[in-house]
């Protein structure tokens, strides 16, 4: 039950007086604040540098308020199970153990048509309450490795000989656990994040790292070490290799994405959002979006 | 005749309270007190009426005959906005009864009149990351201490008159998504737990603590490769490695996050002085990725209480893929047969097999489906291994799109889930809450963690009959034949409690407290408590009249899933109440 259970949370399933109530635009333009959900931890996107919030998620964030004209508060948003209940706890239900504290705006929801229309079992759209927008990156998987233990990475396959380190519970685990039947399991080592794999790989204890691509350049970077190199290797037989990251707001209040698509638009026509990118060492791609 | 009956209750408890409060001795509750516990129906000091956890109450005051005239004597609002499920069994100490609410409260409360003495509440971190729901199973009680675990996985003690904390110790941290649900037991002087653990990265454990203060003084990890600890003057030494080494039944570095979570805690057997123990399902969900069979998951473990080793195990689900935790309680039983004494333990597992063990080695003596319909295997060979049905095993991940969908039953949420089962010695029988419902299950081509793609799985379940879900089944073990059922339109989730007054109680969603005759399965007697109740009851004699009690309030694990399920619950209402009922003096004369 473990696994599944956290899949869905908690259900708040009556007590309206309880209910989170969402935001309307004129309401949150009137408070003078809007609040943001990021991703707690996530660096470089969103974290905490001592009491510092840092994080091109951050820094965006900073740029639609003031776009907007109103305060920034950030709501850290620990990471679910799945970006459902993600949505579900921040967006449009609220969660029993936070207060039932909604977010105006989350950052880092996926720009995925199949998944923005995704339908359960009794027919009804997944995500209904929820819109998702405004396309701001790309995103792939990235393999970074070290020069010294490998020379290069021709191919997925070197792992077979070559430790690699993932992150638990993520698609580069389940990847290269399965892949080749199995092959490359025995030499991917697990770690709690993506930092801690990094960590080893630093340590000698895996030759490579498999993350995300913002993650893997983010940890590169800090690391002012030569001798890391970032591979660009094919990944067969893996279902999605690239996607977009965008935003969410409530079904209900449409009139805030389109505010914030205006805002963001002009922060990547004039390059602002590319060099906030630029500022954590990643690599910045316009969305087809804008092109 | 009514009105003196009314008003003897509250005479009754004038009195005595005045001569409880003259200087007669609150005792202690001591480890003979635990032992004995089946056998002095005048307090409940274990989770299961007795640690063998048979839930049997030797009292026969109130029967089949009489049921009919048990009645209400007070009720007990848990307060608050904080109405959740409720699935405590309560505990009675001279005339003190203790059980704990949703959100990590513990109530102290007058046995007699209902009224509170106390109330903790425990101050929740916002990151807590409970399973299913923000549920807690009750306390366990010793010397002057009452003890219970919180969502926030810490072991909490507090004084039994006031509620004040003691210590307070962190099993786990939580931010890892540990937490603690299941009532602790307390065994030669020492407080045992398990730990719940929702995400992938645990590892399951099941420790022991000093209850004066909270110190360490064993640790077992409950996935193979994992070292066991006794701590021996603050000190740890090293007590084995759980299963030997490391990568025996998992591949590569698995077992390092490899799940089996023991959260339904455990029992006591005092003849064979094994702590009986079940874990969770393994980790990552796809048994695709993990080729083995993944001990100690899906498993029943017998542990030595003085060190936390392992003294024999048998696993239920080997390499599961269906989320056959395997935690359900294994209750200890000795039955004759051929002339000879058979010290044997009994389980109704998720899977849909009720199995009988020897629990003197695990060895399996026999084991048999208790639900109708089971897909995922065939049957059990000799050992009681599964003999799988292969197609009823979710696809490998990988694929972009919406893999095959496969349908299995049980369902993910079991043939039985956490709720316990009842043991009466008189009839010979289980009493097993059960539930008959499938799955589709699929994987997911499109899902998303924390701005990445992700591999999902998707599930619903589905009802497999138009008119029920729960079965209330009785259940022989040594013929493997059922000798009664009695369908519920919903899922059963609450406890079973059996007597030698031949009655067996057990709870509904629906908000009844059901009593039925234990050789027939006749329903003898229900009342409507107001909410769904998930709760265990118990019995207990006070004054000289049997009394019964059991909380309610809706919610739990079924609440979180929808489809077709979710139509037969969404119009239950939450609650947080606890009854208590008697048959009065005047009225067991009547009979």
């Amino acid at each position: 039950m473990r696994l599944f259970a956290v899949v869905l949370g908690l259900v708040l399933l009556c007590c309206h007086t309880a209910q989170a109530q969402v935001r309307s635009y004129d309401q949150m333009i009137a408070a003078g604040e809007i609040k943001v959900a990021v991703y707690k931890d996530f660096a470089p996107y969103s974290f905490e540098d001592g009491a510092t919030p840092r994080g091109v998620d951050v820094e965006l964030a900073q740029a639609l308020a003031e776009a907007l004209g109103v305060r920034l508060k950030l709501i850290w948003a620990p990471a679910g199970e799945k970006l459902d209940d993600d949505l579900r706890d921040y967006i449009w239900r609220g969660s029993p153990l936070h207060h039932h504290q909604l977010a105006d705006l989350m950052l880092r929801a996926p720009y995925d048509h199949d998944y923005a229309q995704r339908r359960n079992d009794q027919g009804e759209l997944e995500n209904g309450q929820v819109v998702m927008f405004g396309p701001y990156q790309n995103e792939q998987w990235q393999v970074a490795y070290d020069r010294r233990r490998l020379d290069k990475v021709a191919s997925v396959a070197v792992f077979q000989q070559h430790p690699i380190g993932v992150e638990v519970d993520s698609v580069p685990s389940f990847y290269l656990t399965s892949v080749f039947n199995g092959q490359l399991a025995a030499s991917t080592q697990h770690y709690p994040s993506v930092t801690q794999a990094f960590a080893a790989m630093r340590a000698g204890k895996v030759d490579a790292v498999m993350a995300m691509r913002g993650e893997i350049d983010w940890q590169v970077q800090q690391a002012h070490d030569p001798q890391l190199a970032l591979a660009e290797n094919a990944y067969p037989n893996m279902g999605r290799q690239r996607w977009e990251i965008g935003m969410a707001v409530h079904e209900s209040n449409r009139q805030l994405a389109y505010a914030v698509e205006e805002a963001l638009e002009g922060l990547i026509r004039d390059g602002r959002l590319q060099a906030i990118y630029r500022h954590y060492g990643l690599r910045y791609e316009v969305p087809d979006m804008y092109q | 005749m009514t009105q003196p009956a009314r008003r003897q209750p509250f005479a009754l408890s004038v009195l005595l309270g005045a001569i409880l409060l003259s200087g007669q001795a609150m005792a202690a509750v001591s480890d003979q007190d635990i032992l004995q516990d089946p056998k002095n129906p005048g307090q409940i000091v274990t989770n299961g009426l007795g640690v063998q956890g048979q839930r049997y109450s030797p009292l026969d005051t109130l029967n089949v005959d009489n049921v009919k005239d048990l009645r209400p004597v007070w009720a007990f609002s848990f307060g608050g906005e904080k109405q959740r499920g409720q699935q405590a069994q309560p505990m009675v100490k001279d005339g003190v009864m203790y059980l704990t609410g949703s959100y990590s409260r513990v109530f102290a409360v007058d046995a007699r009149t209902g009224k509170k003495l106390w109330q903790y509440d425990a101050r929740l971190p916002d990151d807590i990351r409970p399973c299913c729901d923000v549920i807690n199973r009750g306390v366990a009680l010793y010397g002057d201490l009452v003890f219970f675990g919180t969502l926030d996985a810490k072991l909490v003690a507090l004084n039994k008159d006031t509620g004040k904390v003691v210590w307070s110790k962190r099993v786990a941290d939580h931010k890892e998504g540990y937490s603690i649900s299941a009532a602790p037991l307390v065994i030669n002087g020492k407080l045992i737990t398990g730990v719940a653990g929702g995400e992938f990265g645990v590892v399951g454990k099941i420790e022991a603590y000093d209850p004066k203060n909270g110190d360490l003084l064993w640790t077992r990890p409950t996935v193979e490769g994992h070292m066991g600890y006794v701590y021996k003057d603050g000190k740890a030494v090293e007590n084995g490695i759980s299963g030997g080494e490391a990568g025996k039944t998992w591949p590569g570095d698995l077992w390092k996050t490899g799940g089996a979570a023991p959260w339904l805690g455990g029992y006591y057997d005092p003849e064979t002085n094994l702590l009986l123990f079940g874990t969770g399902n393994p980790a990552p969900w796809n048994s695709h990725l993990r080729p083995g069979d993944n001990l100690y998951s899906s498993s029943r473990l017998a542990l030595n209480p003085d060190d936390g080793t392992i003294k024999w195990h048998f696993q239920s689900t080997p390499h599961d893929g269906w989320d056959y935790d395997g935690v359900n309680e294994l209750v200890s039983f000795n039955y004759t047969e051929g002339g000879k004494e058979i010290k044997a333990a009994a389980t109704a597992d998720r899977n849909g097999f009720f199995y009988v063990l020897d629990r003197t080695n695990g060895k399996f003596i026999r084991g048999f489906p208790f639900v109708d319909k089971i897909t995922w295997a065939t049957g059990l060979d000799k050992n009681g291994r599964p003999i799988y049905n292969e197609a009823s095993r979710p696809g490998a991940p990988g694929s972009e799109a919406k893999g095959t969908s496969v349908f299995v039953a049980p369902a993910f949420l079991g043939a039985k889930n956490w709720m316990p089962m009842a043991y009466n010695r008189d009839t010979g029988l289980f009493y097993v809450p059960s539930n008959e419902w499938g799955m589709d299950m699929w994987n997911e081509g499109i899902a998303y963690k924390k701005g990445a793609a992700f591999l999902g799985a998707g599930f619903t379940i589905k009802p497999l009959n138009e008119d029920y879900i729960g079965v209330l089944r009785a259940i022989d073990p040594v013929s493997g034949k059922e000798v009664w059922r009695h369908k519920n339109y919903a899922p059963l989730w609450g406890g079973v409690l059996t007597t030698k007054g031949n009655l067996v109680f057990t709870g509904t969603p629906e908000g009844f407290l059901q009593a039925f005759n234990a050789k027939t399965g006749e329903k003898v007697w229900e009342f409507q408590t107001g909410s769904g109740v998930l709760g265990s009851p118990i019995t207990w004699d006070m004054d000289g009249e049997q009394y019964v009690s059991v909380v309610s309030g809706w919610g739990g694990a079924v609440p979180l899933w929808g489809g077709e399920v979710a139509k037969r619950i969404k119009d239950f209402n939450q609650g947080g109440m606890l009854w208590t009922f008697k048959l009065p003096k005047e009225l067991v004369a009547k009979h």
